[in-house]
């Protein structure tokens, strides 16, 4: 049995991690709640602006975009894929790294001529790793994800788009379903499709709406909106599901360095006892020993 | 008097909503007043100021970016980037990003940098001006 020196040793060295585990889990709580109000914060507004999209799109059904159009000239072997791959900055968070990394390999695996935009420390270095070539221009942070930066990934997804530098965009990300349950999801951002956007029903009476200056002009102004608040959206949805992978793995540590400090204590206690007993038996044995000298 | 129900949505926040008598709104070429009972319509805006009367009579300005407003039975949506009551503005602020950006545009530049460079500069000069006024 080892002795009680090397068993405090332990016991102070889990209790140190424990209270790293805990503060980890608090700051992921604290965090998580910050940006569920962010996202509540846009949602009207994204809501809205799908709202006069599909508004829009049913009063012109044969309006022919740049964004709607899918392209169809150039074959299946030659289209170029975008993904944007939301990981987080850290690791200690489960297997939620590992999920979204997992889907984009496969898709990777399917379709060799893509283009991989990776968001977030933990993924950028797992496919630099591995040789994967990943746009290096493409630095984000997973951390605190804000409307600007939606913005800036948006922008740069259209700007690819527009000048045919891929002709299909999707992003792979982490949907928080609910507060245990979050799948790695993969969604096409590029081009739009047309019957995402509800259908009404013929013989519906339609209110005439006139478009200024040009329907293309308004779609000009909604898609872009409509592209980065699905960004921010994904981005919002992933650093949710981040922090919350994290508190649960936080938590599980926490619980089982209590667990380990139990265990340690009963050990504790018994090698002192131990200890005790051993020395009294031998103070007993030396003290008899003295008393039959005599 | 008329009124309309209005309801003005930044991308971070609610920005106004309730019935109003008139609200003007800045346009590609020039300012359109919208009041009860408009004609169905989608319209781009640009960037500019927002000008609200209420239902009690009070005046509201607000300084937006780029969006566009849709008016249909009476109900009228205005979806911008970003919206500001002229109090919220930071003068200092504006007048900063004003001066980079007229720096930026003095410099060559790719198109799209060009366009970003003319967005900026005339947001900065929509907030200086709004301020200018209280």
């Amino acid at each position: 049995m080892a002795n009680t020196k090397e068993i405090q040793n332990r016991i102070r060295s889990i209790k140190d991690t424990m209270k790293i585990t805990n503060a980890m889990y608090m700051i992921s709580s604290s965090k998580l709640k910050k940006a569920k109000k962010d996202l509540e914060n846009t949602e009207p507004y994204f809501y809205t602006l799908q709202v006069a999209l599909s508004r829009v799109l049913r009063h012109m059904p044969e309006m022919e975009h740049l964004y709607y159009d899918s392209r169809e000239g150039i074959r299946e072997e030659d289209r170029r894929r975008g993904y944007i791959v939301v990981t987080a900055d850290k690791g200690m968070a489960g297997a939620y790294n590992h999920n979204v990394i997992k889907i984009a390999e496969k898709e990777l695996a399917d379709h060799p001529n893509s283009e991989l935009y990776v968001v977030g420390q933990v993924g950028r270095h797992y496919f630099a790793k591995r040789g994967v070539p990943v746009d290096i221009h493409f630095q984000y942070t997973a951390q605190n994800p804000s409307m600007h930066r939606a913005r800036v990934i948006a922008d740069k997804m259209l700007e690819y788009y527009e000048d045919g530098d891929i002709d299909e965009v999707y992003i792979i990300y982490t949907n928080m379903k609910s507060s245990v349950q979050a799948d790695a999801e993969m969604i096409r951002l590029l081009p739009l499709e047309k019957k995402d956007l509800g259908n009404v029903a013929t013989g519906v009476f339609q209110e005439e709406i006139v478009m200024e200056p040009s329907p293309k002009a308004i779609l000009d102004r909604i898609i872009p909106n409509y592209v980065t608040g699905f960004i921010y959206g994904a981005l919002v949805e992933s650093f949710c599901s981040e922090q919350n992978s994290r508190m649960m793995a936080m938590d599980s540590a926490t619980n089982s360095a209590k667990e380990m400090l139990n265990d340690l204590s009963i050990k504790f206690n018994r090698a002192r006892q131990a200890a005790i007993t051993q020395e009294i038996t031998e103070i007993a044995g030396g003290a008899r020993a003295l008393q039959n000298r005599k | 008097m008329n009124t309309f129900f209005l309801r003005v949505l930044s991308s971070d926040k609610l920005f106004f909503e309730d019935r109003v008598c008139q609200l003007v709104l800045p346009l590609e070429d020039g300012e359109m007043a919208v009041q009860a009972h408009h004609a169905n319509m989608v319209i781009a805006t640009s960037i500019g100021e927002i000008r609200i009367k209420t239902a009690k009579g009070e005046e509201i300005i607000g300084v937006v970016g780029e969006g566009f407003v849709q008016i249909v039975n009476n109900r009228v949506i205005l979806i911008v980037d970003s919206a500001e009551r002229p109090e919220d503005i930071d003068r200092v602020r504006a007048k900063q990003a004003k001066e980079r950006a007229e720096e930026r545009l003095r410099q060559k530049e790719s198109l799209k940098e060009y366009k970003q460079s003319e967005a900026s500069l005339s947001r900065a000069l929509t907030r200086l001006r709004v301020t200018e006024k209280i």
